[in-house]
């Protein structure tokens, strides 16, 4: 018994110790400043935990950097970067209480959930509590009215999708195209987007039921048949980041030679350790970090995330961008601090120029085309093709 | 077709080896080990370390990774699941346990590998064609191995002291004890080799499929999988069920895939069915 | 069940005082408004968790609650979108076609026992995900979205509940629905094991042959209780649905079920409210410890792994243990 109890009060005085610390660091960054928390709601943890990872880290690097240097000023205060992150753990139920969670700490601006069924599911939260989001995730129901509190974070793949098929049809002769997706929502919507697109530019669908479990790890079986019909494109609809390597290698080494492509970011270490120099050619989403277009700010994030965190992921390229444009719209109009109507006027002729890429490209909000209403942050759509270790610049496109 | 079948057989032994060591768990001491997934997952982080990371020859590394993991296995056996089973009423209690090390190891890893897919350099270049099948050689090489992995597991099971124990052992845990043989220990034996045999797997297969630190949840699912087709609990169940799935998913994807997205329905729905006839899989004890 | 009858009743009351009263007051008073979101889906949660544990109380263990949840927000979701019906109709229909369905499921497997149930019924948590992805009615990967809040519930004109939409606070009154359904559930299974059924389900827990050699039909009495069981777990299904305002297939997954059976473990197996405080713990330790980041996971699995080794019949065998030691 007195073992028992012992046992009961360490772990109390665990506890209390672990939350002791928290607290004191939450005070230590507020000493001079005044604070800003932005949110962040995503998957951290389990099978799909590169992408929130990646995401919450550029977050956190940014944010870093900016307190280090001084602070953020908006109006006439200056404030320190606060990043408040939930694990949803993938489970769309756990979203909704981050999102309450970011509702409870007075956060307005929450970047994530990553996943579709998290983004639809945050969404009666997220209206009725003030709170604008910057979802990674493609449905179009999440940004068109009468919904209004989300903004696509990135490229969605129906729109870099055909841009793609363009590109390797004019430039490739690519003529044949097969898609394979695993048999989850999001790469399965992905992959009807990819379809439609491809038929739209009369491309020959030669496969587009090939599904797959998202915990396969020997995709031989899966890509057998496809190989056999020869496609001059493969796409990897919405692949997650672990698979794209196995998925690569097992096509190559069934002697596949026509081009792979997929509409997700990508990381190229991983890709190298999994496919080695099967991966070359491969073609996927970037954002900002190749040499042709990163600037030298971009150059300084990627250092100061590696000092970081120890590692770069490639995939943060595409992420880096929420909470620069959480930061200028507040900077220009600072009344939207705490208010996401002031922030949605702002919106509609917000410009300020983008500084990851080299030369004056702007930060913008677009998505009239897809949405019928400004809900997606205008980044430059950057296909990459990957060589020997690292992406290169395959062309650099753009949405309206 | 040939090819089809080809990729069945080598998934299939990479299957069977995986559900080799939860079978055994699960014979020994009734605990369906829901952390074997993430123990996979450990070796292969190992591996990737020892010869990925820092260059040593594979077979140090693949040892490093049974080595840990066999110790680790008996750590848990002596100091979780021994006392959980002592002191439960109803012994499927370990579930919780085994769940709760699942996702103790889980947080480990992630801390610890990062959330990053990983694989190492390939042990064998180059790819076999011809007749129809192609297989790349350093497939053929891990096949092989898995086959002689299990064949030598069979063989220790069946001719040496402690296979004889365990087996009697499964078969009757009181008459086990009854015939002087030492329960405690070799609980602690069988579990210490169920965790190596995970970790040697996931060793050999990191050189083909990477590895990544979510994915022992998934794994640990699929080897229940194999193991229920089998019949829980029997070595040579085990491996058929390993076989018999690699070879479903094989040629399900092939024949299925006109169909749409219905592949795996159709191959869990049958695993329904079939279980639903033979309610202890193929050659399973009978369980109550 | 040493406890009087006056005791009893009057730990019912204070129950019902602090879950409708005490709980909003507090919450108002301190102004944590996010728990009221946090103890809904405890009450949910538990719920499923509740059917789960009336399974194991006829001895399987049910890894595939998850399935019925999705069944019932399905059902629910499809009649309130394509069909216009309220809410609140489709609420008790969500529940009675899930339990409809597990009699046909059940009818079948319920032969298994041990690990080949728990298995069958974890496939079909991965079927049902499956199926939501490839029939056509259920919209497939895309989900069902925009699913409109409940709204009136008017008997004779005279109105019962509010329509949710015209609510200041929403999340209050899903959380008055959930509880409300919660202490109706857990009476229903309290009623259930006291009552002459519940002591023949236990002796199918301890011995189905002998069970069955002294005439008790343990066919049909197997059948029933899987179907409670799914009653819960439909109707907890569409209340999140409701709730989310949208279905995916992946709303309730593999690790829902699993969570759902932990639940039950944590609580103990041996004791009717077990799966409200085990929902209860498990959930809200890992909001708790939302504070510590990347090392949550970490130090949940390490305290799970403490109490399992001090609690291993779960968390109210506490109780007992002082009991017999005083």
């Amino acid at each position: 018994m007195i073992n028992r109890r012992s046992t009961l009060k360490s772990m109390a005085l665990g506890a209390v110790s672990t939350l002791a610390i928290a607290a004191v660091g939450i005070s230590y960054a507020q000493a001079e400043n005044k604070e800003l928390k932005i949110g962040f709601v995503g998957v951290t943890s389990g099978p799909a935990a590169a992408w929130g990872t990646s995401n919450v880290r550029s977050m956190q690097t940014r944010a870093a950097w900016i307190n280090e240097t001084g602070g953020v000023k908006i109006g006439n205060d200056t404030y320190n970067v606060d990043i408040v992150t939930f694990d949803d753990q993938k489970d769309p139920k756990r979203a909704i209480a981050g999102m309450e969670k970011m509702a409870q700490e007075g956060v307005h601006y929450v970047v994530g959930p990553n996943v579709d069924d998290g983004a639809a599911a945050v969404r009666p939260v997220a209206e009725a509590n003030g709170i604008i989001y910057f979802p990674y995730a493609f449905p179009k129901a999440l940004y068109q009215k009468p919904a209004s509190n989300a903004v696509l974070g990135m490229i969605a793949n129906y729109q870099s999708g055909p841009a793609i098929y363009k590109y390797l049809k004019e430039n490739k002769g690519v003529k044949k195209i097969a898609f394979v997706a695993a048999n989850e929502s999001d790469p399965l919507s992905q992959r009807d987007g990819g379809v439609e697109a491809a038929k739209a530019l009369g491309l020959e669908i030669v496969a587009q039921n090939d599904t797959y479990q998202n915990d396969t790890r020997d995709f031989t079986p899966v890509l057998t048949p496809i190989v056999a019909l020869k496609p001059d494109l493969l796409v990897l609809s919405g692949v997650a980041p672990a698979n794209a390597p196995l998925l690569i290698r097992a096509a190559r080494e069934l002697g596949y030679e026509g081009l792979i492509s997929t509409e997700t970011a990508q990381d190229a270490k991983v890709l190298e350790e999994g496919a080695g120099e099967y991966a070359n050619g491969f073609i996927s989403v970037g954002g900002a970090s190749t040499p042709e277009i990163a600037s030298d700010t971009m150059k300084e994030f990627v250092t100061r995330y590696t000092k970081m965190f120890g590692e770069y992921n490639d995939e943060s390229n595409t992420k880096v961008y929420a909470l620069e444009y959480i930061l200028d719209t507040l900077k220009a109009n600072p009344a939207a601090i705490n208010d996401v109507a002031e922030f949605k006027k702002t919106m509609d002729t917000f410009s300020a120029p983008n500084p990851f890429l080299k030369g004056d490209a702007k930060l913008g909000y677009v998505g009239t085309t897809s949405f019928g209403q400004k809900r997606q942050l205008s980044v430059p759509m950057v296909v990459n093709e990957y060589k020997d270790g690292a992406f290169q610049t395959l062309f650099v496109g753009s949405v309206d | 077709m040939e090819q089809v079948i080809a990729n069945g057989l080598y998934l299939g032994a990479q299957y069977a080896l995986i559900a080799l060591g939860l079978t055994l768990i699960f014979a020994l001491m009734n605990v369906l080990n829901f952390a074997h997934g993430q123990m996979y997952v450990l070796g292969g982080f190992i591996t990737y370390t020892v010869y990925g990371q820092l260059g040593l020859p594979f077979v140090v590394a693949l040892l490093a990774s049974g080595v840990t993991l066999a110790v680790i296995g008996a750590l848990m056996e002596k100091f979780l699941f021994r006392t959980v089973i002592r002191r439960s009423h109803r012994e499927e209690s370990t579930m919780l346990l085994a769940a709760a090390t699942a996702f103790f190891f889980d947080a480990v890893i992630l801390l610890l590998f990062g959330e990053k897919q990983r694989g190492v350099p390939k042990i064998v270049k180059g790819v076999f064609n011809d007749a129809g099948i192609i297989m790349p050689y350093d497939r053929l090489v891990v096949g092989a191995l898995a086959i002689v992995f299990i064949a030598a597991f069979v063989l220790y099971m069946q001719y040496s002291r402690v296979g004889r124990a365990m087996r009697a052992l499964a078969q009757d845990r009181v008459a086990a004890q009854l015939m002087g043989v030492r329960v405690d220990r070799y609980s602690m034996i069988g579990f210490a080799m169920g965790a190596m045999l995970a970790g040697v797997v996931g060793g050999l297969l990191v050189t083909i499929t990477g590895v990544n630190s979510g994915i022992g949840g998934p794994i640990s699912i699929k080897a229940f999988l194999m193991v229920m087709i089998g019949g829980a609990g029997v070595v040579g169940g085990a491996i058929a069920g390993g076989f018999i799935l690699g070879m479903m998913e094989s040629v399900g994807l092939t024949v299925l895939r006109e169909y749409g997205d219905v592949t795996y329905l159709v191959i869990f729905a049958a695993l329904m069915v079939f279980l639903s006839v033979r309610p202890n899989g193929l050659m399973g004890k009978p369980w109550g | 069940m040493t406890l009087s009858r006056n005791i009893k009743i009057a730990a019912v009351v204070v129950f019902l005082a602090i879950v409708f009263i005490a709980v909003p007051a507090v919450i108002s008073a301190s102004g944590r408004f996010d728990l009221y979101y946090t103890l809904t889906s405890v009450a949910l949660l538990s719920i499923a968790s509740a059917g789960v544990w009336l399974t194991f109380y006829i001895g399987r263990i049910n890894i595939g609650q998850g399935a019925y949840a999705l069944m019932g927000g399905y059902v629910s979701a499809i009649l309130v979108m394509n069909h216009g019906w309220s809410f609140w109709l489709t609420l008790p229909v969500a529940g009675l076609f899930c339990a409809a369905a597990s009699v046909l499921i059940g009818l079948p497997i319920l032969r298994l026992r041990g690990v080949y149930f728990a298995m069958v019924t974890l496939v079909l948590t991965e079927v049902a995900r499956l199926l939501a992805l490839a029939l056509p009615i259920t919209n497939g990967a895309k989900g069902i979205v925009s699913i409109p809040l409940p709204g009136a519930l008017s008997v004779f004109g005279i109105t019962l509940i509010p329509d949710f939409a015209t609510l200041q606070n929403s999340r209050l009154a899903f959380y008055l629905l959930a509880v409300t359904l919660m202490v109706a559930c857990f009476a229903v299974m309290y009623r259930l094991v006291n009552s002459r059924i519940g002591k023949l389900c236990q002796s199918l827990q301890q011995n189905e042959e002998l069970a069955s050699s002294i005439g008790v039909n343990i066919a049909y009495l197997r059948v029933i209780a899987y179907a409670v069981s799914s009653f819960f777990g439909g109707v907890s299904g569409a209340i999140f649905a409701a709730i989310s305002q949208s279905i995916y297939p992946s709303s309730f997954t593999v690790t829902d079920s699993v969570n759902f059976m932990l639940n039950c473990f944590l609580g103990g197996l041996g004791y009717v409210f077990g799966p409200m405080l085990g929902t209860l713990v498990l959930y809200f330790g890992w909001d708790l410890l939302f504070q510590t980041g990347q090392f949550q996971l970490l130090i949940y699995s390490g305290l799970m792994i403490v109490l399992m080794l001090v609690l291993p019949n779960g968390l109210l065998s506490l109780a007992e243990m002082t009991r017999k030691k005083g």
